[in-house]
């Protein structure tokens, strides 16, 4: 059995309840219901703890404290206009003429977003439109405690269904704002992004946040691909430096189609970024890559999971980790090859630099192979800068900050390197180029 | 009083002295003593049998981490190069050619030359050179040293054979154009028509007013780059010095010849 935390506290239930008859849709008979039963299952089944596997290297201890204690009396958002507007302009990507979608403190915000349309595009919000939503969330599949907790109190998200054969020119930003209003509350969000058969479109997903409050950030995202379809997920995660920041994405790949995911850990004092991915048809791929980058009270979890259930598919994961004086990381890797799934590729490398000797990376790479005709790779290390490179540019003329962001840029590059969009590949590099100058998360 | 009178006499016509100076690298004094001044205008090389402390006196001058100056002192156009950084050192005109340049993946030969170069530049109270003019002198410099322009663009010696990186060595050289250059072993490996080359770079940079520190084992280079001193190390300290006449005796009688014992720590 694994262990629980449980939330003992009955205040806890007691104050859940109250704060659920406030949420949108809390009229709708079919979400009541479902909130309902939601937090019945995530009070009676605990926050997983630190014997259970997935969760080895974050122990969700604190958030027992952190539930007793939210707050759910959240300020109007009118209040924080002027520092909302300030943060969605530090993380708005210019030169991306796409729509744009913004939530503010876990709430959509019409003032500051261009919502996607047009042919073959359907697009709605949680707070306006749950009824969209509701056959994503109300699947049979027994889900996490922490997905239920999600489930039954989500305020709000983003629902982007589009049609079979449309390919999105331009990229859909979706940028998340804290403000300094936000200590000791949750922004609890749901995403539901379908493509149908041979349909195309990129997502780039920005979380930005204030300093000095603690705050929980919690998406949950589920990406349902259709046959050739082709979607390309982008990930900037700069939360304020108290935050605590957890995604989870289940994404559902069928034949021949494409889910690609690259995001960079900069913010946040815990991270979590959980993916999990499974194939429903063959010569279908999915590539993950990803950078974080921590020091002082930081720690990121990368989570992976990938489901090889069908023949000839690829899978690709590449993550990097850099890691200074007191941050902390975790990567746990899981490929899981089924007995029929001949033919599959999977790769998988994590890497990770620390650039302290009171930093530190954990690796825990699992192949589960069943399938006897496979090609399936795994590389972990954990490194120091070298040396001889560093006194060769600081007899350059660099100075030791200088030349050590040059080597970890060079040590970075390789996540970025083959990304095509320019913009893109120039915004990755930009924002972890003044990594060590800054010593902060922007 | 004579502190200052000394400062002064720097300020005229000597860019390193080096006096008394001890190094220990991993817990073994490898130099005992090393005294050398150098003018301006001035190439000097430095010869000497394996083991004698050549590169633990360049990696010392420049700063290297783990070679500890325990004694003496070191003087770069009157400022003492003890106290300062390895990039300070380099700031203030100091260039070390590598025996073995490093290779860097990742970090392309033209990134890092430009990040160089604004550095010092900004340590000496200038502007940044613009990412045009960078490029136009950056091209220049290797034309000149007949480097393919395809190789500004790969990765820092990645890949570059050992006759590259040499070449490789100069164009840095020639970009951050410094008043002292100490080159370690920079011809070792090298075929003639690299060793050309590199002596070309050498000589490009000779000026009254600036220096070279040539360090060497063998005379060759010396043919191409003709010194104005030679001195010989051994066991840690300066045992001969001389003229480039004492470039060929050693040539001719080798080390022993000349009473001086190969690996003599």
């Amino acid at each position: 059995m694994p262990l629980k935390l449980y939330l003992d506290n009955p205040e806890i239930g007691t104050k859940f309840d109250a704060a659920r008859a406030g949420l949108p849709g809390a009229d709708k008979d079919w979400l009541s219901a479902l909130r309902r039963g939601a937090m019945g299952k995530f009070i009676d089944r605990g926050l997983p703890g630190p014997k259970v596997e997935e969760w080895k290297y974050t122990n969700l201890g604190f958030l027992v404290e952190f539930l007793a204690n939210e707050n759910f009396s959240a300020r109007q958002v009118t209040e924080c206009q002027a520092e909302a507007k300030a943060l969605f302009e530090a993380a708005y990507i210019d030169n991306i003429a796409g729509p744009t979608v913004v939530f503010v403190n876990g709430h959509f915000n019409g003032g500051l977003s261009t919502c996607p349309g047009g042919a073959g595009v359907k697009f709605a919000v949680f707070s306006e439109n749950p009824d969209v939503f509701r056959q994503g969330l109300t699947g049979s599949e027994p889900v996490s405690p922490l997905n239920e907790l999600n489930r039954a109190m989500a305020r709000d998200g983003y629902h982007l269904d589009v049609d079979a054969g449309v390919t999105l020119a331009q990229p859909i930003q979706i940028i998340h704002v804290a403000t300094s209003g936000t200590e000791q509350q949750s922004q609890r969000m749901r995403a539901q992004i379908r493509l149908g058969a041979g349909a195309k479109a990129r997502l780039i997903e920005s979380f930005i946040g204030a300093s000095g409050v603690r705050y929980w950030s919690h998406l949950i995202s589920d990406v349902d691909l259709a046959k050739g379809a082709e979607l390309a997920h982008f990930q900037f995660q700069r939360q304020g430096k108290q935050a605590i920041h957890m995604t989870e994405q289940h994404s559902i790949v069928a034949e021949k189609a494409k889910f690609s995911h690259m995001s960079l850990q900069l913010g946040a004092e815990i991270s979590r970024t959980e993916l999990v991915n499974s194939f429903t048809g063959e010569n279908a791929e999915v590539e993950l890559r990803g950078a974080y980058l921590g020091r002082g009270r930081q720690a990121h979890d990368i989570t992976t999971r990938i489901n090889h259930d069908q023949p000839n598919c690829q899978s690709n994961q590449l993550f990097r980790g850099v890691l200074d004086e007191g941050g902390k990381s975790a990567f746990q890797g899981k490929v899981v090859v089924a007995q029929d799934a001949q033919k599959t590729n999977a790769d998988q490398s994590n890497k990770n630099l620390l650039l302290s000797r009171k930093a530190e990376a954990n690796i825990k790479p699992e192949l589960l192979i069943y399938a006897d005709d496979v090609k399936c790779t795994h590389g972990a290390t954990v490194g120091e800068l070298d040396s001889d490179q560093l006194f060769y540019l600081l007899s350059r003329g660099m100075d030791e900050i200088t030349a050590k962001s040059l080597l970890v840029e060079a040590f970075l590059a390789e996540v970025f390197d083959e990304e095509t969009d320019e913009i893109l590949r120039q915004k990755f590099k930009e924002k972890t180029a003044g990594w060590l100058n800054t010593g902060g998360t922007s | 009083m004579k502190e200052v009178l000394d400062k002064t006499t720097f300020k005229e016509n000597v860019m390193l002295e080096i006096k008394n100076l001890h190094v220990v690298v991993e817990d073994k004094e490898i130099l005992k003593g090393v005294n050398l001044t150098i003018k301006n205008g001035e190439v000097h090389a430095i010869m000497g049998p394996n083991g004698a402390g050549k590169s633990t006196l360049s990696y010392a001058i420049c700063g290297k981490d783990g070679y500890e100056v325990t004694k003496g002192s070191v003087f770069y156009n009157g400022k003492d190069l003890l106290d300062m950084d390895p990039h300070e050192r380099a700031g203030e005109g100091l260039f070390l050619g590598f025996q073995y340049p490093v290779e860097i993946p990742g970090v392309s030969n033209m990134n890092f030359l430009r990040t160089a170069l604004n550095s010092q530049r900004r340590y000496q109270g200038e502007d940044e050179v613009s990412a045009v003019d960078f490029l136009k002198l950056i091209r220049a410099r290797a034309k000149e040293l007949d480097m393919d322009p395809e190789m500004l663009k790969r990765s820092v010696n990645v890949g570059f054979s050992g006759g590259e990186k040499k070449r490789n060595e100069m164009v840095q050289m020639a970009v951050l154009a410094p008043s002292m250059a100490i080159l370690d072993e920079t011809d070792s490996g090298l075929d003639i028509d690299a060793l050309r080359i590199v002596a070309d770079g050498i000589n490009r940079l000779r000026g009254p007013d600036r220096a070279a520190l040539i360090i060497t084992h063998y005379q060759r280079l010396l043919d191409y780059v003709v010194p104005d001193f030679v001195h010989v190390l051994a066991n840690g300290r300066i045992v001969k010095s001389g003229t480039k006449d004492l470039a060929l005796q050693l040539e001719a009688k080798g080390y022993a010849g000349l009473g001086i014992a190969e690996n003599a720590a």
